[in-house]
């Protein structure tokens, strides 16, 4: 069976003033890829990551996402985000909200702005459908936000029972550990239910204690079928869970393949003598 | 001199001026906070957002001359200029003179709050907007429900300042002939002409409203706190 395609990133370029960042990146995700990108500290990675959800905006290139092209200004990409789900190095959980309500928030806003533009819409109907003899259908609303928003809440908590912190749904981001807040960012991505999640390195500001949990939220979640990039500096997780693995090294991709034969048998001279030194 | 402070105070009702003073000077230095927080966010927001586009751009200047101006010039003059020039100007006549020293002192702490904001807003880690953004959110809620009410928390020593500079700022609306603490304590002296014992008791006021606000502020921010940390 044909898988997919979820991700279709072409010749992305991003340039900060002067200094060329990425110089032409080739990216195709396919629906269940766990993708590892590694590579040296400044070889573009993490920027590579954040142009894909446009939080940097990309300098040149394509990004194909449901059928439309991200690094187009002109498409709505806050539609677009919320079936990109990110993870980030220091958590950015939402400090002033509790557990619950930083997952709960983006289901809620969302479907509150989606009713008011509907309202919006059916208020302007009702108005042309006066002078019609044919009435146009007014836009079914659908759930009360009240309804949406148990269900979101109901759908927090299932989620944060998954990681083992329904306890800690009513705590404060600063009450948790990092280990715990970093779960807690995992399902937040989740509770948008993304098509594909970005990680970006969401290991690297924990204690090493806490690594293990985090990653076996992601297996877990690698497991369930879920769409991953993911950059990284842990070579375990990248070899064991990831199907793909990614070299980037000054801006391009230099070497890409399935992990065993990428860490058992590198091929450009680059890779190995950086696989030597973190290995 | 005693006595004949109590006489006035006590016996002849003047009590009853000072504390429609005091309603009146809270009554401005109140409601001038709330409207120049609500001033100074907009501003703030519209100063520290992303100017691609035109409309920031412009938005921007507009606001640049909006704080020239209302910090540019002393409050006294902002008062009396809304008053006496812009009042008659458009034909409005008021019974009081407590709802233009609102407006006025509300405009005037707006160029003040927006910096103070600015400032707030800027020390939010970046990675709350980011975070926000990335989840589906525009930058608009993001700010409203993120951003802004972190910055307040950062901000509120700063902001229980300003409030405690509007209040004794209050002391000149009697410019523009509304009676606040000032004037209603100077009635108390002016059948005599002493104004020692009217005058230290105003200083005394004054004192003890500081330091109840500042008392209450730092109430808030405590209780603020445990919501995080």
């Amino acid at each position: 069976m044909e898988k997919q395609l979820v991700l279709s990133v072409k010749k992305l370029t991003k340039q900060f003033g002067d200094t060329q960042v990425l110089k032409g990146i080739d990216l195709d995700v396919y629906e269940g890829d766990v993708v590892a990108i590694i590579g040296p500290s400044g070889c573009g990675k993490s920027t590579f990551l954040r142009c894909v959800n446009c939080l940097e905006d990309p300098s040149g290139g394509s990004i194909m996402f449901d059928g439309e092209d991200l690094a187009d200004m002109k498409v709505d990409i806050n539609i677009h985000r919320q079936k990109i789900g990110m993870v980030f190095q220091q958590f950015n959980l939402f400090n002033n909200l509790s557990v619950l309500d930083n997952i709960t928030l983006a289901p809620v806003t969302v479907a509150r702005k989606t009713r008011r533009s509907l309202r919006r819409k059916n208020f302007f109907i009702r108005i042309s459908n006066l002078f019609k003899k044919d009435k146009t259908p007014l836009w079914d609303l659908g759930k009360s936000i009240s309804q949406v928003k148990a269900e979101a809440e109901q759908r927090a908590m299932e989620l944060l029972r998954t990681i083992g912190l329904e306890e800690k749904a009513a705590a404060f981001p600063s009450q948790i550990s990092g280990g715990q807040k970093q779960r807690v960012a995992i399902v937040r991505a989740l509770a948008m239910n993304p098509r594909v999640i970005l990680f970006d390195e969401p290991t690297s500001a924990l204690d090493p204690e806490m690594v293990g949990e985090v990653l076996d939220v992601m297996k877990d979640l690698a497991n369930a079928g879920m769409t991953m990039v993911v950059v990284t500096h842990e070579m375990g997780f990248a070899r064991e869970v990831s199907n793909r693995v990614i070299f980037v090294d000054d801006g391009v991709i230099a070497e890409e393949g399935a992990p065993e034969e990428f860490f058992g048998n590198p091929k450009s001279e680059r890779l190995q003598s950086f696989l030597s030194k973190v290995l | 001199m005693w006595n004949e402070f109590i006489k006035q105070f006590i016996t002849l009702k003047g009590y009853v001026n000072v504390l429609n003073g005091v309603w009146a000077t809270l009554q401005i230095a109140v409601f001038g906070l709330l409207i120049g927080i609500v001033i100074g966010t907009i501003i703030a927001v519209i100063r520290v957002m992303p100017k691609y586009k035109l409309l920031p751009r412009i938005l921007d200047k507009i606001c640049v001359c909006y704080i020239a101006l209302f910090r540019g010039t002393p409050m006294v003059v902002q008062l009396l200029i809304g008053y006496w020039v812009l009042l008659p100007a458009l034909g409005i006549t008021v019974d009081s003179g407590v709802p233009v020293a609102v407006i006025v002192f509300g405009l005037n702490s707006g160029a003040y709050v927006s910096e103070i904001m600015r400032s707030g807003i800027q020390s939010v880690d970046i990675g709350q907007m980011e975070a926000g953004r990335a989840v589906g959110l525009t930058y608009a809620t993001t700010m409203l429900k993120i951003v802004v009410p972190q910055a307040i928390k950062n901000i509120l020593p700063t902001l229980g300042n300003e409030f405690i500079v509007l209040i004794k700022e209050t002391s000149i609306v009697s410019f523009i002939a509304v009676t606040d603490l000032y004037k209603s304590f100077k009635q108390l002296g002016d059948p005599t002409y002493d104004y020692t014992m009217p005058y230290l008791m105003l200083a005394l006021t004054y004192l003890i409203m500081v330091l109840l606000i500042s008392w209450g502020v730092k109430l808030l921010e405590a209780k603020m706190k445990k919501s995080e940390r």
